[in-house]
């Protein structure tokens, strides 16, 4: 095998790896799931705004609003329970669950509005680990059951 | 006085009885409403901090609120009142989805089959899977501590499986279900490494 040749071997297989690597990053695992929805409500995801339905996934960094008549409740993998009010919105900044490797991470913003959450394993499992985020203040969790309001 | 003068001095109250209102409205724009409530099956208070940069309180009882201005610390924590808390978060607290609904399945000693007992409970999960709304199946196998965690690992998956193929059997739909294994890493039963251990071999099964 000439040097060259080597080389471009080399180069080809690491350009593969390069253009693998973002694919398995990036391999999406959903956060949770929508289970009820009434009224106008949307879900912003990579950008990209839907009417929010039952049944949609959601994932880290999506966020959900709601209108005047709009409520919306959704339960993500480690069996946390959202829901959200009228002229609301929130969102999921962050959301890891991976038992197997101890990883756990839960942060949601509370932007406006009305909130209920329920807390799940992670709150179980690793307390720290979850945030409750408002503009004025950060709630940290030790289990079961809060509500939260931002504005008026 | 004219009519015309009247009619000013009627249009300057007004004005001056709607001023306030409008001024005092937007300073509440990012003021947050935090409480804790009791969980209402089995009655259990967490707890909860709530803190910025000027301060902390702690929420430890039944409907304990506190209120954080923009810039303030957390206001002296106090408990929201029952009719307060039901017209602010009573259609909200509505929305929240179904709890969810676990199952923990045991294996016969040395086998891959289901205790009797254990196989029982499977209508019982169709069933789960039939009330909840857009439901979602997690099937988590579980070893105890005897062996290495590699090796458990694939052994917790494969139970998770064997229970998987048991659930569609009864009539579950396989794209529900989502199988996984956290090995010995998840005792129920805690012991040191390389304990035989039958109430930590075994498959949990969530319907959310």
């Amino acid at each position: 095998m000439t040097v060259r040749y080597s080389v471009a071997v080399v180069v080809a297989v690491g350009m593969v790896f390069l253009a693998c690597a973002p694919a398995f990053a990036q391999q999406p695992v959903a956060a949770g799931r929508i289970k009820l929805v009434s009224g106008a409500v949307s879900l912003v995801h990579d950008g990209r705004q839907a009417p929010a339905t039952v049944g949609a996934l959601v994932y880290e960094q999506d966020s959900l609003t709601t209108g005047p008549d709009g409520r919306v409740g959704l339960t993500l993998r480690d069996e946390t329970r959202l829901s959200v009010g009228p002229r609301s919105a929130i969102e999921i900044s962050r959301f890891l669950y991976a038992p197997a490797d101890s990883q756990y991470a839960f942060a949601l913003k509370v932007i406006r509005g009305v909130v209920a959450y329920v807390s799940g394993r992670i709150a179980k499992l690793s307390p720290d680990a979850v945030r409750l985020e408002t503009p004025s203040a950060i709630v940290g969790v030790r289990g079961t059951r809060l509500t939260i309001k931002v504005g008026r | 006085m004219t009519r015309a003068s009247t009619l000013v001095c009627l249009c300057l109250a007004l004005a001056s009885g709607c001023g306030p209102r409008r001024v005092s409205a937007p300073a509440a724009e990012g003021t947050a409403l935090v409480v804790l409530l009791a969980d209402p099956d089995t009655g259990a208070v967490g707890r909860a901090t709530v803190s910025n940069a000027n301060g902390a309180v702690d929420l430890a009882a039944d409907r304990d609120a506190t209120t954080v201005l923009t810039g303030r610390a957390p206001a002296p924590v106090s408990p929201l009142a029952a009719d307060t808390l039901a017209t602010v978060f009573g259609e909200t607290l509505s929305s929240l989805p179904m709890a969810p609904m676990s199952f923990t399945l045991y294996f016969r000693l040395e086998s891959n089959e289901l205790t009797d007992e254990s196989r029982a409970l499977l209508p019982g999960v169709l069933k789960a899977v039939s009330t909840h709304p857009a439901p979602d199946v997690a099937v988590v196998g579980h070893t105890d501590t005897s062996g290495v965690p590699a090796t458990n690992y694939a052994l917790g998956l494969e139970r998770a499986s064997t229970v998987r193929t048991l659930l569609t059997g009864v009539g579950v739909e396989a794209s529900l279900i989502e199988v996984s294994s956290h090995g010995e890493s998840d005792l129920v039963v805690q012991t040191p490494d390389n304990a035989l251990e039958p109430r930590n071999r075994r498959v949990e099964i969530s319907v959310r």
